[in-house]
């Protein structure tokens, strides 16, 4: 369990690019890259195996067999897979995620308009689940076992056991075919005015967002629970008259948001990844949509491209994450394990 | 969290289950989702041979849309005129027998990996972490649709794929839980004994950290339901017409306005029994941490 803390706040300033937070910082960065390395490596490998190409794809079923071949020349697909590789990282590593084979656009610019919905969905999704979990973990907490604590339990397990394909159809069911207060499906850019783009962004947002909401209420309150029963530093300032909202909120929670930060550090990786179906369900234009066309297309450059954004996205919330962690608490242990 | 390092022996023993402590609550806690999951099981491995329901497949398109309550179908008839209380008693089984088989292959292979990582410890336990970590970081469904596409789609392949996820997971699990036990004394004189590696694993650390395989087991079991719902909503899990909850409720998207119960049965289904799998996890995980 997590060692007790204290109020404590790390002092800005001086030496803190050679602090040892910021050297535990460098050390996952190193290691961050052999794991994005090697998820490129094993998607490429994975991608080989799958049968039939883009240019058989791109043909349709009655071209011959040389009218293929010709194309999978051209396209490059003849060479070497290991060379094909360390062509494609040669550009990676530049910038250069290469042309996609279908439509022949460069796969930055398909990647950019995909990863702002994308971004846009998960950051809805994170802001709307973390801000309500935090009052809801803190509420519940301050009478365990009372009424409100049991309900928001309830509802937490009920949420957790809801796949988001099953809560996304029901929000469809409620809030667009009963109520139609909200579209069922479609994507309206930002660009035609962020009323209308956020409320086709709601429905899929919430879907993603209440099993994120029940896992961190939980996982908050659980934390902040034991803070408060077993830890010396809450009998010392009860001791001193503190009344038990300030000991909840100044010395509790600000113990328990090292384990919420490491958890949601841990979730917001998965959570760009975990878009693809509630995309699909809404039809909405982001990185989950672009990647199950382009795997039916055998377009393998935009699949590579897909998967490297999102193991990136989840090696970078996780480095957030160990950074907050290094900021907020002084004493970090900066061993091993 | 991340921060433990003093003393962990010490605090780790006062943790030890304290099982006959539990009141009454405590084990209703456990029974009624036992019962409830046990129930799910029964009805979809021996309802279909007791009960008067017709087969899951092959239905009469003139018998399509039919409510609920109708002669003969309990819970109405798809579009294609098959019995919906049937398809989900059968499409139940192939969901149960994945989410068994995944948890059984990724509670073996990943405990054991995790166990030896944390056992042996130096260049062995970094080489098989950092694989692991690539395979977590390495997004799932890519994996799965590229197993589906390629060798197509099929219960067993689905099973292969998800087990594929499953592995790293226990295997942290089971690696944190033996570097924990790795502290403690009766440890420390096995191995001052000369008891050999595999004999230590097999007989001091397996039955160590077993109740906290089993009990993230049964979460995954939860898990793996929703995993293989989502496979085969997108197409890619047990191939139609063979049922299954992932895509009876696909089918059942197409016409949500006219038809919403297509999609209610299914997903009601489904979210009771990953609920009682969820609940059975919790309260294992409270009775066996002693909280």
């Amino acid at each position: 369990m997590t060692a007790s803390v204290g109020a404590g706040r790390h002092r800005a300033g001086a030496g803190f690019l050679t602090s040892p937070g910021m050297r535990l910082v460098g050390k996952r960065l190193l290691l961050a890259v052999p794991i994005v390395l090697g998820v490129s490596i094993l998607t490429f490998w994975v991608l080989n195996l799958i049968p039939g190409s883009a240019a058989q794809q791109l043909l349709g079923p009655e071209a011959t067999p040389e009218q293929v071949r010709a194309l999978e020349l051209e396209l490059g697909l003849d060479r070497p897979a290991v060379l094909r590789y360390l062509d494609w990282l040669g550009g990676a590593v530049t910038g250069d995620l290469g042309q996609s084979l279908v439509s022949r656009q460069p796969v930055t610019d398909l990647l950019g308009e995909r990863l702002a919905v994308s971004g846009e969905l998960a950051a809805l999704a994170f802001l709307i689940s973390l801000g309500l979990a935090v009052p809801t973990a803190l509420l519940a907490a301050y009478r365990p076992n009372r009424l409100f604590d049991r309900l928001s339990m309830v509802v937490s397990i009920t949420g957790l056991s809801v796949a988001n394909y099953v809560l996304a159809l029901l929000l469809v069911l409620i809030f667009a075919v009963q109520m139609a207060v909200f579209p069922a499906i479609g994507f309206v850019p930002l660009s035609q005015g962020p009323g209308a783009n956020l409320q086709s962004m709601a429905l899929p947002a919430v879907a993603i967002a209440f099993p994120l909401y029940c896992f961190y209420t939980r996982f908050l309150r659980g934390d902040l629970v034991d803070q408060l029963q077993g830890e010396d530093y809450v009998t010392t300032a009860r001791a001193k008259g503190i009344g038990p909202w300030q000991v909840l909120v100044r010395h509790a929670f600000r113990n328990s948001a090292f384990g919420l930060i490491t958890v949601v550090g841990l979730n917001l990786g998965t959570l760009i990844g975990g878009t693809v179906i509630v995309e699909q369900i809404f039809a909405l234009p982001g990185m989950g949509q672009l990647m199950l066309q382009a795997i039916n297309t055998r377009d393998f450059v935009v699949v590579q491209a897909c998967v490297v954004v999102f193991a990136v996205a989840a090696v970078l919330a996780n480095l957030l994450a160990d950074l907050l962690y290094a900021v907020l608490d002084p004493r970090i242990r900066y061993g091993s394990r | 969290m991340a921060v433990v390092d003093a003393g962990p022996a010490l605090v780790e023993h006062a943790e030890t289950p304290t099982a006959r402590t539990r009141g009454r609550v405590g084990s209703l806690g456990l029974v009624l989702p036992a019962a409830v999951v046990a129930l799910i099981a029964l009805a979809c491995f021996v309802g279909p041979l007791v009960l008067p329901v017709p087969p899951p497949i092959g239905g009469s398109v003139l018998e399509s849309y039919l409510p609920a309550f109708s002669p003969g179908h309990l819970l109405g008839t798809d579009p294609n005129g098959n019995d919906i209380l049937s398809r989900i008693l059968s499409g139940g089984r192939s969901s149960l027998i994945v989410a068994v088989a995944v948890n059984l292959l990724g509670l073996l292979v990943g405990g054991t990996l995790g166990a030896l990582s944390g056992f042996v410890g130096g260049v062995a336990d970094t080489v098989i972490m950092r694989v692991l970590d690539v395979l977590i970081a390495f997004p799932s469904l890519v994996l799965t649709l590229a197993v589906a596409q390629s060798l197509g789609p099929s219960q067993t392949n689905t099973i292969l794929a998800l087990a594929f996820f499953s592995i790293p997971a226990f295997a942290r699990i089971s690696r944190a839980a033996t570097l924990r036990l790795r502290e403690l004394p009766f440890m420390a004189s096995a191995v001052l004994c000369g008891t050999p590696g595999w004999r230590i694993l097999l007989r001091h650390v397996a039955p160590n950290i077993a109740p906290q395989l089993i009990t993230f087991g049964m979460l995954g079991m939860g898990i793996v339901i929703v995993i293989e719902g989502a496979l085969s909503f997108l197409g890619l899990g047990i191939p139609p017409p063979a049922p299954s909850w992932g895509n009876m409720i696909s089918q059942g998207q197409q016409s949500i306005s006219a038809t919403p119960m297509l999609v209610v049965w299914p997903s009601a289904v489904l979210f009771v029994t990953v609920l009682a799998f969820n609940l059975l996890g919790e309260n294992l995980r409270a009775r066996w941490s002693g909280r």
